[in-house]
């Protein structure tokens, strides 16, 4: 059944990290990548491991549930480590027949690549695990809030998804309906050359689509029945606060940002 | 007692999707007082919808007046106290629940007039336990049965604290055990909290928990009065497509055949009485 | 020749956290000229039921065979036997999409592989049957009718098909009385015509008892009763009420009557037929 299929990878729980607030999280997230793309030598990768694997330790999530997280990707790391393994450039042959050639650097760099890779896909999926979509989208929200005067329809957007993360089950139970239903009337989604395909899915599309609009119609209706009239003025039940974790939590993906540039550029700096 | 909901000579007129012009209300004269039960009864195209959504001022009349609480609704800047004042819950409840989490949902009317942070939360505590779903606070909505979700909408209306709500046939969509929870949900209401109802419907059941039903046919109103009054009518309503109570339709075929029954039979046990008396 | 199900299991979700036995050791036959309406709260399992009954849904264990072929298989002969079966669903208006009624009709006859002739022939005698004037819709769009009128296409598009069984999911759901019994006039004078089986899921007991002939209860997953609607009324009042079902009114209003020392018999099974015994109790003709 289509309707198997769970929203989100939200993973309940009441760990630290579960506790942050999302923006600090979201905060936390892009501090990280950044951390990733300033890193430079082993010593680099080995702390920002550390750092992953401390807050999947705080965060109590199953470790094999995070490490699965990488598994829809895996041909892409694969490759990344592959194509960069044969064309990197470099003197240190390690092995080479006919005109295959593997560089002591371009193994560096298949590793290093692949390995930003897994770290990205990690840090994201522990965002996603720890924080439920809806919690998510108020997070996105209030950190778009000060942009709002450069034109960045902040309400519009979290109201939007909003909607979205309420309606996709709606709808993935009703494309499980009408897909039965045709299937009684002897349509075949499954046979026939792509042409052919596209075009049987035709009586599931259309009443998907017109349902989906006469929704969106019935919901705007009761919407402003409710007296939704856009941002202006909306109060919320749910203000977001900043705790002290949330400061140590910020603190501490700086400072790691800050030895991430040591490492980069302080040899540099003590030649300087 | 007040009056909440007042309606001079209202017509509707819209054109069709051939530009034919076409009266789904004519000529309506009403009034809801404050405190009532009103079930509106009617077949499809009958205007009751319709005349449902003046009473929120998401229609506005062609001619005649609505005047909420005496505010009319073609005045711009009444719009959002009459819609404060009269809640509407909707037929699909799918259709009218926006978030993805029960108790974000009842927030979200409060959220839209502005009411302070701390005052949603007890608005929405309180919205939830009138309605009986307090513990289904945290659940996602696509997983609760019909009764349920169309008790969260009504949550969501009652978090707005209306004088007065609006059900456009929140019955026609669910089971049987659904529909006796809305109807219980909405007759608590209306006696405990002393909430107006206008309650329209095509289930005669459900109409005869009201004070007075009013029945439409042609976008008119054909006749109205206390439950035994209108469903004494059995030849009347089914003229107009609709049905009375199984006793009420035995009594009227009896009398027909020269028994002599008293008037104002729907019930079973009125009937039997009645006839074995 | 019947539907059989024999022991048939299903569960959802099987081997997950959210497993859930939907239906548990049914064994049933279906023959053609029976009316058989199913009846059992939201959640029993009646839906799941009557989905393996054309193979939408594959038995977790048992057998299902429709003409004495068992379904659960691939191929000509077990699609050609599934499409014997007909199913209308809940709200099938919803599954409309062609641009005019005659090619929404149309669509169940041509998958089912009937030559064009044919098929012309299979929508105007559907839309007859529910009350459709060929001239007048057949070349409308189907996006621009009344709800009502919507429902009827919907129906005409299974009935095309020339099932031998039919399937009928709440086919009166939403619709006001009017509308109602004029869905049912047409579903009775197709089921006289054609001595089809009917299976009608409803949650009206009025309907149950006004309709069918056979009467199956589900509860849990199972059949917890199975007779006619006069017989299971009358003498199984308790069960009934245990599961939150009920008794049609017309038995409520009898008992009442019973109660006052009148005597009814215990097969009434129409307002009439009610009528006509109070009539001569009190010495009407």
């Amino acid at each position: 059944m289509l309707t198997d299929i769970a929203l989100g990878q939200y993973y309940p729980g009441n760990s630290l990290i579960h506790k942050l607030d999302p923006r600090t999280k979201i905060l936390i997230t892009l501090f990280f990548i950044v951390a990733i793309f300033l890193a430079s030598g082993a010593v680099s990768y080995g702390i920002l491991w550390g750092f992953v694997f401390l807050i999947i330790l705080l965060s109590r999530l199953p470790l094999m549930l995070v490490l699965k997280s990488i598994k829809p990707l895996w041909i892409i790391i694969v490759l990344t480590m592959v194509i960069h393994m044969f064309t990197g450039q470099g003197e240190n042959v390690i092995f080479s027949w006919k005109f295959f050639k593997v560089t002591q650097e371009g193994l560096e760099m298949g590793l290093k690549m692949s390995m930003r890779l897994i770290l990205l896909l990690l840090i994201s999926s522990i965002l996603t695990f720890t924080t439920s979509p809806i919690v998510l989208t108020d997070g996105i929200e209030a950190l778009l809030r000060p942009f709002k005067r450069f034109g960045v329809p902040a309400h519009e957007l979290a109201m939007m998804m909003t909607i979205a993360l309420r309606f996709i089950p709606t709808l993935l139970e009703e494309t499980d309906r009408i897909m039965k239903a045709q299937t009684a009337r002897g349509a075949d989604f499954s046979s026939g050359n792509l042409m052919q395909r596209a075009k049987n899915m035709l009586p599931l599309l259309i009443p998907l689509f017109i349902s989906a609009f006469r929704r969106a119609d019935d919901l705007a209706v009761a919407m402003e029945a409710r007296c939704y009239r856009g941002g202006e003025g909306r109060s919320r039940m749910h203000e977001l606060v900043y705790y002290g974790r949330d400061y140590a939590a910020l603190a501490t993906v700086f400072v790691l940002i800050g030895l991430m540039a040591f490492i980069r550029w302080g040899n540099a700096l003590c030649v300087l | 007692m007040q009056t909440i909901i007042e309606v001079k000579n209202l017509t509707h007129v819209y054109t069709d999707s051939e530009n034919k012009e076409i009266k789904a209300l004519d000529g309506i004269n009403l009034e809801i007082r404050q405190g009532e039960f009103v079930a509106v009864i009617g077949a499809n195209g009958s205007g009751k919808s319709t005349l449902a959504r003046h009473f929120n001022a998401l229609q506005r009349p062609s001619e005649g007046v609505c005047l909420i609480e005496g505010m009319d609704t073609t005045v711009e800047e009444n719009l959002w106290d009459i819609r404060q004042h009269v809640g509407m819950v909707f037929q699909n409840p799918d259709n009218q629940i926006v978030a993805a989490i029960v108790e974000e949902d009842v927030a979200f009317g409060p959220e839209n007039i502005g009411v302070p942070t701390a005052e949603i939360r007890t608005r929405v505590d309180a919205a939830l336990a009138a309605v009986g779903m307090s513990d289904y606070a945290k659940h996602a909505p696509h997983l609760l049965s019909g009764g349920q979700k169309q008790r969260v909408a009504i949550a969501g209306v009652l978090a707005l604290e209306p004088k007065c709500i609006v059900l456009d046939e929140p019955t026609a969509m669910l089971d049987p055990q659904g529909r006796k929870e809305i109807v219980t949900t909405v007759k608590k209401l209306n006696r405990e909290k002393g909430i107006t109802v206008v309650y329209i419907t095509h289930y005669m059941e459900e109409a005869l928990q009201a004070d007075r039903i009013i029945v439409m046919g042609e976008g008119k109103l054909k006749m109205q009065g206390t439950p035994k009054e209108v469903f004494s009518h059995v030849r009347e309503l089914y003229a107009l497509g609709l049905e009375a109570p199984l006793a009420a339709k035995i009594a009227d075929d009896l009398r027909q055949s020269g028994l002599n029954l008293q008037q104002g039979i729907i019930t079973n046990e009125e009937l039997a009485e009645s006839i074995c008396r | 020749m019947p539907i059989t199900l024999e022991n048939v299991e299903f569960t959802y979700m099987a081997k997950t956290p959210y497993e859930r036995k939907a239906l548990q050791g049914v064994s049933l036959t279906v023959d053609k000229g029976e009316f058989v309406a199913v009846i059992g709260h939201t959640g029993s399992g009646k839906s799941t039921l009557v989905q393996h009954l054309n193979g939408l849904l594959k038995p977790s264990a048992g057998k299902v065979t429709i003409d004495g072929l068992d379904i659960s298989g691939k191929g000509e002969a077990v699609k050609k036997a599934r499409h014997q079966v007909g199913m209308v669903f809940q709200y099938p208006e919803h599954q409309i999409f062609a641009e005019t009624v005659f090619e929404d009709i149309a669509f169940g006859p041509r998958n089912k592989g009937m030559q064009e002739n044919e098929v012309k022939q299979q929508v105007q005698d559907a839309m007859r049957f529910v009350g459709l004037d060929f001239e007048t819709f057949a070349s409308r769009s189907p996006f621009q009718l009344s709800g009502g009128q919507m429902r009827r296409v919907a129906i005409a598009g299974v009935i095309a098909m020339d099932p031998d069984y039919l399937i009928l999911d709440e086919p009166s759901a939403g619709l006001d009385p009017r509308s109602r019994d004029a869905v049912f006039a047409e579903i009775m004078a197709l089921y006289k015509k054609r001595r089809m089986a009917v299976i009608l899921v409803t949650h009206s007991m009025e309907e149950a008892a006004r309709y069918s002939n056979r009467l199956l209860v589900i509860s849990g997953g199972r059949v917890i009763l199975d007779g006619s609607p006069a017989e299971i009324y009358q003498n199984h009042k308790n069960e009934l009420l245990a599961v939150s079902m009920d008794v049609p009114q017309l038995f409520k209003l009898s008992d009442e009557l019973r109660a006052r020392g009148m005597e009814i018999q215990a097969d009434t099974m129409t307002a009439e037929a009610l009528e006509a015994q109070i009539k001569t109790a009190k010495g009407l003709k």
